[in-house]
């Protein structure tokens, strides 16, 4: 049981890591902490589930699209001429927040039903120390990895990864250099956004998605990403696996009430312990 | 206009409601309500935006008082007033715990460290549900057992008269005027000897008081209180309260109070897009009137006043000329 519950943490929290990072992306090169990406990650697993008629390649590529204009856009329209008259973090949380519900109302009036499950393939099972696990999750987990190397990746080798590095690092001098700050804060939301659609979608596989479900991604990855030390996505990345294991173990012992309880606990236990979380840094990607 | 005049105008203008106490119906129901949120909104407008503390627990505050005196009256027979009194004093004890624990944080982590309390408490709540009755919530008669409605809903107008003249009277003392300098220039008020930790504590202490004696008096009113009730969007719209209102102006949150607590009861039959225009509208007020509604009205009746002058000069010149 502990094995089953350990390996099933992991892969928890490798599926909660997606929102996460997103959250990491954002907050790292724009400051801002968005709490409205859960929403708009659930917003278009619903539109892939309306799309999965034409095909679950069609699905995912609408839902990925469409992720990616709504980060654009409310980055690019909203929250950075925000960020430009002086928007502190609490109005920044109010808007995000007031984004996220918007979305939610969107969700509940143009999709005819209240919860969903995506019908991925489910890639048999898989053994490890003798516990079998589905295929589809373990791709989750590396899923999750791959993405986070990826994005370390085209950070120290692609010109828009260091243009994105230099404006999380020194935003004047970025702009001084010529590199186009709206720009890349607006690809950042689009990244965010697309990596909380992918969390949703792996949610809806695993489990189902219902309306509320993006509230609980974002809180749930907010703070996974607060314990890890926001914007930093190694500690993102950590911290998630972490609280993945917390809840499981939690769940198994204690019964699933107490799991979310004793998820907080530990995580406002460890703010008071060690306020920048366990990685620290506030901007650093 | 004097700072005064607004004070005493704002009072003035929350008494209003005493005038529907023989009128017992829905309006007064409703206002009744509002007014239990506009006392967590007045809270937040001090904590918050007075003494610049980012506390995001207003609901745990508040559900520390509601659920301490349902608890210590319905089930350990406590006196009503002790268990009223009990609730405001658990929760002012919680809020200045939360301060003394978090006292290492600071800005940013330390509203984060409230708003994960404020999203674990309903959660908690429902763990400990054969205490709490957790969603199904506990019914609770308490003051409705012994007062008519409308008295009750005179006991809840005076007393967020009084909460609003409390906070206003603070304001103006030496203390008020303290929590104003650490406000704004929190290491100013160290170099010139203010013990700014102790005035902290202070403003958690009372803040937590009235949030929880707030809480206690809502259980009362509604006669019911669960984990829905104060879930994390609670905290989210008592916050929203003086800031869609206006934070700077001290009747800013009764009109923030009117929006958010009045809007979703307007909106009843358009139900299915209430999330949509709450948030949309939500979101114009912050990008179209960054100050709030209050600063937004008063800049409006200065112009219109200025208009109907210049109105009038125009319309007298001729006369003069003649």
């Amino acid at each position: 049981m502990n094995l089953d519950a350990g390996i099933t943490g992991i892969i928890m929290g490798g599926v909660l890591s997606l929102p996460v990072l997103g959250i990491a992306v954002i907050y790292g090169m724009t400051g801002i902490t968005n709490f409205a990406i859960g929403t708009i990650g659930v917003f278009c697993a619903f539109m892939t589930w309306t799309f999965f008629s034409y095909g679950t390649v069609v699905g995912i590529l609408v839902g990925l699209a469409t992720s990616f204009v709504i980060g654009y856009v409310i980055q690019w329209f909203l929250l950075t001429p925000l960020s430009e008259k002086g928007g502190d973090s609490t109005l920044f949380f109010i808007v995000t927040i007031c984004i996220g519900l918007v979305f939610t109302g969107l969700t509940r009036v143009l999709f005819p039903r209240p919860n969903i499950s995506l019908l991925l393939p489910r890639m048999g099972t898989v053994r490890i120390l003798g516990v079998t696990t589905s295929g589809l999750k373990i791709f989750a987990f590396f899923f999750a990895l791959s993405v986070l190397f990826l994005i370390r990746l085209s950070e120290k080798h692609t010109n828009i990864g260091k243009s994105w590095r230099a404006t999380s690092q020194n935003l004047k001098l970025a702009k001084t250099v010529g590199i186009d700050t709206q720009h890349v804060f607006a690809w950042a939301s689009s990244i965010g956004c697309m990596l909380s659609f992918s969390g949703a979608v792996f949610w809806a596989a695993l489990y189902n998605v219902s309306l509320m479900s993006g509230w609980d991604l974002t809180f749930l990855g907010f703070i996974i990403a607060v314990v890890g030390g926001i914007g930093n996505i190694w500690g993102g990345m950590l911290s998630a696996l972490l609280m993945g294991m917390v809840m499981s173990y939690s769940g198994h012992i204690l019964g699933g009430m107490w799991q979310s309880v004793v998820l907080y606990f530990i995580v406002i236990l460890v703010l008071i312990i060690s306020p920048r979380g366990i990685l620290g840094s506030e901007r650093s990607l | 206009m004097n700072d005064h005049y607004k004070k005493l105008g704002t009072l003035l203008a929350l008494i209003l409601p005493f005038a529907l106490i023989g009128k017992v119906g829905y309006a007064q129901w409703v206002i009744g309500y509002v007014y239990l949120f506009l006392i967590q909104g007045y809270v937040a407008w001090f904590l918050f935006f007075r003494t610049n503390q980012p506390f995001f627990g207003y609901s745990v505050t508040m559900a520390l008082g509601a659920y301490s005196t349902a608890i210590l009256t319905g089930i350990y027979e406590w006196p009503l007033v002790l268990g009223i009194l009990a609730g405001g004093v658990i929760a002012s004890a919680v809020a200045m715990l939360l301060f003394l624990s978090t006292s290492r944080a600071r800005g940013f982590y330390l509203s984060m460290i409230s708003f994960l309390l404020a999203i674990m408490f309903p959660m908690l709540i429902d763990a400990l549900r054969p205490i709490t009755g957790g969603r199904n919530g506990i019914y609770f008669r308490g003051l409705r057992d012994m007062w008519s409605r409308g008295g009750l809903f005179a006991l809840i107008v005076g007393s967020t008269v009084l909460a609003v003249a409390f906070l206003f009277w603070l304001m103006s003392t030496k203390t008020g005027k303290t929590f104003t300098l650490i406000a704004e220039n929190d290491d100013l008020a160290q170099a010139v000897g203010i013990n700014t930790f102790k005035y902290k504590l202070l403003a958690y202490g009372i803040a937590g008081l009235i949030s929880g004696l707030g809480g206690a008096l809502y259980v009362n009113y509604i006669g019911f209180i669960s984990s829905i009730d104060v879930g994390v969007f609670t905290t989210t719209y008592i916050t929203f309260i003086p800031i869609v209102g206006g934070s700077q102006l001290c009747y800013g949150p009764i009109l923030g109070a009117l929006i958010v607590f009045l809007l979703p009861d307007l909106l009843v039959p358009m139900e299915r897009f209430m999330d949509i225009i709450f948030g949309g509208v939500f979101v114009a007020i912050i990008l179209l009137i960054p100050g709030g509604i209050a600063p937004g009205l008063e800049r409006l009746v200065k112009w219109a006043y200025k208009r109907l002058v210049r109105r009038r000069h125009d319309c007298i010149k001729p006369e003069t000329q003649l």
